[in-house]
């Protein structure tokens, strides 16, 4: 099956890095919200051709809410959140195509060119994948677990509290 | 106590008494005129009877003063304090109106004493200081009326000239005193050979400064700025005669040589002098030229080999020339003026005061048998029997003719004419002194044998021409008188009147030859100096300015530099402050880039070192 | 050895690119946290490529990909915070005209 997954992967990974192009070529802010949900899917896509199902599961169902969430905020924010205006709102166009070009050749440059050893052959199947995370998740990497827990509150937080509107001083 | 030092010491201790009571100057200036005759007097009979008397004070190491009253010497200071006291009569008429009685009674005291000391003076050096000490005297007293236009500078012209002249004096000093080994006079006498004729220049030159001759006779003429007393004693009888005394005394020593170049001097002195005289506009200054004229002709007699001429000469002009001047005094206080013009006619204003002064004048022109005539016949004796006889003849001859012929002149402008007199106090005074002097004029001349006597030196006496000199002279004297009275002075002279005026002075005389020079010379060296001290104040400010450059240098360049410095971190703070720009796709901009250069060095240190 | 591997790398790498254009590029806080999105997205692919085909038996690659999620999503929530905050601030979130840190 390595040609079917090779296949797979490319087509996702195709797929993903042609949304995500949509996502700043596209004029309307909705569309390019939900390119973005469509580039996530089809990475989480890529995670299941990967035998990463319980990732790519996750990765599906997170990335579509959240995505929702950020084309109600684009239409919130924008001035032009439909796109029909077709307002260029890009600045330093050539830097930022330069920066992404190199970086781009040099993550293939370092991907061709390093011999990454022999592949693996053999995979848990997913069940014992799950497990095997659960495992790491309380055992190992327990700390881990926890300082996302703490960080996760933290956000919450202080996402809460920066979006509070303060308290307003009724002049008499 | 010693009558020499009675003689010096009366005068000055009056002088010193009348500086200190300021009262009665005049009585106690003839108190001390009175005392120092009656001194001089006894030194005379002394010496008539042959006592010589010594003084010897001491001085120097090996050195002392000698004060000493030979028969030359005692003669001479018999003469000063006759002239003296009876021109301290005639002062105290003189000075009856004037306010500073005190200051001149005491200088005419300090210089009588100061002319005694100088004829009794046995040793160089108390000679040398009286010489000086007579000259400031001159100096006091011909400046006595400091606040009159010209007086000053008469008396500075008169101290510098003959101060000038004393050099020679002082160098003639030295070469006889170190030649004999000691100061005393006489024993320096001896000295012979090139010393001897050089000191006897140098003595000439002081003599020539002293005694107003050619070319130093200038002075004399301007001195006539002074009160006329002291023109009658100074510059007539006593100061100028100074010159002559050092000759005649030193005449021993003197070789023919010298002796040559002495009546040469004397003789043009006599000349130009005389015809200056005849020249002359003022009465008293005609009277000083007059004067230089004499002295003139008692050089030649000394030229002539013969001081005792020359002696002779002198004691009679002494009486003479200071009875003209008194004379002129009294003249003068009647019309308020010495110029001739202005006396018209005073001799017939003032007859008797006239006939004094015709009778001098007389006698100075060399009529027997009036004192002037044997002094005159002397000298040209003496110059007929000299080696140089035909320089010194005509000289002489000359001398007799112009002395005539001035004093005529002065007579008949004295008594042709018409002129407003004034009343003048304290005549009898006057008169008094004028009367003695005059007397001394007339019958000094009996006395002469008896200072030939007494001198022990004899007149020359030639057998074949015994009575040429006589006739020569007499001969000569009424010429000039006829000359004087009966001519006009512009047909006498003619071309050389105006020269004559200017006092026959060459080249623009010694204005013109010294003194623009030495001016000159002094301005320059003061330019120099100016210059000199503006180059040290221009070094110092140089310096300062160096000094200041530097700190500039140090402040403007060196903060200069360190002030572009910080200007250039400043901006380049101001530079890396557009970094901070604020905008976050910039920031985002420069932290990818700075987080590949990041990446970029891991790799390679990570490659390198593997 | 596979190309798969490669493959995945590619991928990730060229979303890492875009993402980077993205944050780079874009004028508006929402589009340029998208970019970040992407470029999280794009290290996540990788992590996970590595796991696959180089230690599939350790699951600490996983977790290393579920920490990445993590950290998307709290960085969106504080991020939109923050943008409400901005908008209520100064009426946009243009980052144009976030200037006011200059200097």
């Amino acid at each position: 099956m390595m040609t079917a997954q090779m296949f797979f992967i490319a087509f996702f990974g195709l797929a993903a890095v042609w949304f995500g192009i949509v996502v700043f070529r596209t004029f309307s802010m909705v569309r390019s919200a939900l390119a973005l949900l469509f580039s996530q899917t089809a990475l989480g896509a890529m995670f299941l051709s990967m035998q990463a199902e319980f990732l790519g599961v996750l990765q599906i169902m997170m990335m579509a809410t959240e995505m929702s969430i950020m084309a109600i905020f684009m239409v919130m924010f924008m001035m032009d959140p439909g796109g029909l205006g077709e307002m260029e709102m890009t600045h330093q166009k050539r830097l930022s195509l330069v920066t992404g070009f190199v970086s781009f050749v040099a993550a293939v440059m370092i991907a061709v060119f390093v011999d990454w050893g022999p592949m693996a052959n053999t995979f848990p199947d997913a069940a014992q994948q799950t497990v095997d995370l659960g495992l790491e998740l309380l055992g190992r990497s327990m700390l881990i677990f926890e300082m996302a827990g703490i960080t996760i509150l933290t956000a919450m937080i202080a996402a809460t509290a920066v979006a509070i509107q303060p308290a307003k001083k009724v002049s008499q | 106590m010693n009558l020499i030092a009675i003689a010096i010491l009366a005068p000055l201790s009056m002088a010193l008494l009348t500086m200190l009571l300021r009262r009665q100057p005049a009585a106690l200036a003839l108190l001390g005129a009175a005392a120092g005759l009656l001194a001089s007097l006894g030194l005379l009979t002394d010496a008539f009877n042959g006592r010589g008397s010594e003084l010897i004070l001491p001085g120097l190491p090996d050195m002392p003063l000698r004060l000493v009253a030979t028969p030359l010497t005692a003669l001479l200071s018999t003469l000063v304090a006759v002239v003296c006291s009876l021109v301290m009569v005639y002062a105290v008429g003189y000075m009856k109106k004037d306010n500073e009685k005190v200051r001149f009674f005491a200088t005419l005291l300090l210089f009588a004493s100061a002319m005694q000391t100088l004829v009794l003076a046995g040793d160089w050096i108390l000679l040398l200081s009286a010489w000086e000490l007579i000259g400031l005297s001159s100096y006091l007293l011909i400046g006595f009326w400091y606040s009159k236009p010209g007086v000053k500078t008469a008396a500075t012209r008169a101290f510098l000239v003959t101060r000038s002249a004393d050099l020679g004096l002082y160098i003639a000093t030295f070469i006889l005193v170190t030649s004999a080994g000691s100061t005393d006079i006489a024993a320096t006498l001896d000295t012979r050979g090139g010393l001897a004729v050089a000191a006897g220049l140098l003595l000439l030159i002081a003599a020539m400064g002293k005694s107003a001759q050619t070319p130093l006779h200038d002075w004399l003429q301007r001195a006539m700025a002074g009160p006329t007393p002291v023109s009658a004693l100074l510059h007539s009888a006593t100061l100028v005669a100074a010159g002559a005394i050092l000759l005649i005394r030193t005449a021993p020593m003197l070789p023919p040589e010298t002796l040559l170049v002495i009546g040469i001097v004397g003789g043009v002195t006599t000349v130009v002098t005389g015809l200056m005289a005849l020249g002359e506009s003022d009465l008293k200054r005609m009277l000083a030229a007059s004067t230089s004229s004499q002295y003139g002709l008692m050089l030649v007699a000394v030229g002539a080999g013969v001081p005792m001429a020359a002696l002779l000469h002198l004691i009679a002009h002494a009486a003479i020339k200071s009875s003209l001047f008194l004379g002129a005094g009294v003249f003068q206080h009647s019309r308020d003026s010495t110029v001739l013009d202005k006396l018209r006619g005073i001799g017939r204003d003032r007859p008797k005061i006239f006939s004094g002064f015709v009778l001098a004048a007389l006698a100075l022109a060399g009529v027997p048998p009036l004192s002037g005539f044997f002094s005159k016949d002397a000298i040209i004796a003496a110059s007929m029997n000299s080696a140089n006889i035909w320089i010194l003849l005509p000289f002489a001859l000359a001398g007799t003719l112009l002395t005539g012929s001035y004093m005529a002149r002065a007579l008949r402008l004295l008594w042709q004419g018409n002129g407003k007199s004034r009343s003048v106090d304290g005549l009898a005074w006057m008169g008094a002194g004028l009367a003695g002097l005059v007397f001394l004029a007339i019958i000094l001349g009996a006395a002469f044998p008896a200072v030939e006597s007494l001198l022990g030196a004899r007149l020359p006496e030639n057998s074949q021409v015994q009575f040429l000199p006589v006739v020569l002279g007499l001969s000569a004297a009424l010429c000039g008188l006829a000359l004087g009275w009966f001519v006009p002075v512009h047909r006498l002279l003619g071309p050389l009147l105006p020269w004559s005026r200017q006092g026959f002075a060459i080249a623009g005389g010694f204005d013109n030859l010294i003194i623009r020079p030495v001016f000159f010379i002094a301005r320059t060296c003061e330019k120099l100096e100016r210059l000199l001290y503006e180059s040290v104040l221009a070094t110092g400010r140089a310096g300062l300015r160096l000094g200041q450059a530097v700190r500039l240098n140090d402040e403007q360049g060196i903060d200069g530099i360190i002030f572009s410095f910080v200007r250039c971190m400043v901006n380049l703070g101001g530079k890396a402050r557009t970094l901070q720009s604020g905008l976050i796709h910039k920031e985002l901009a420069i932290s990818i880039v700075a987080s590949a250069m990041i990446l970029v060095f891991m790799l390679i240190t990570l490659l390198v070192y593997q | 050895m596979g190309p798969e591997l490669v493959i995945a790398l590619i991928a990730g790498a060229a979303l890492f690119g875009v993402g980077i254009y993205g944050a780079l590029s874009q004028t508006n806080l929402v589009m340029i946290m998208m970019g970040v999105e992407l470029v999280l997205a794009g290290a996540m692919v990788n992590m996970l490529a590595f796991w696959r085909y180089l230690h599939p038996d350790n699951p600490a690659g996983q977790m290393f990909v579920l920490i990445i999620m993590t950290v998307m999503a709290i960085e969106m929530s504080v991020g939109f915070g923050v943008a409400i905050a901005r908008f209520r601030a100064k009426g946009s979130v243009e980052m144009e005209e976030a200037a006011e840190l200059k200097g």
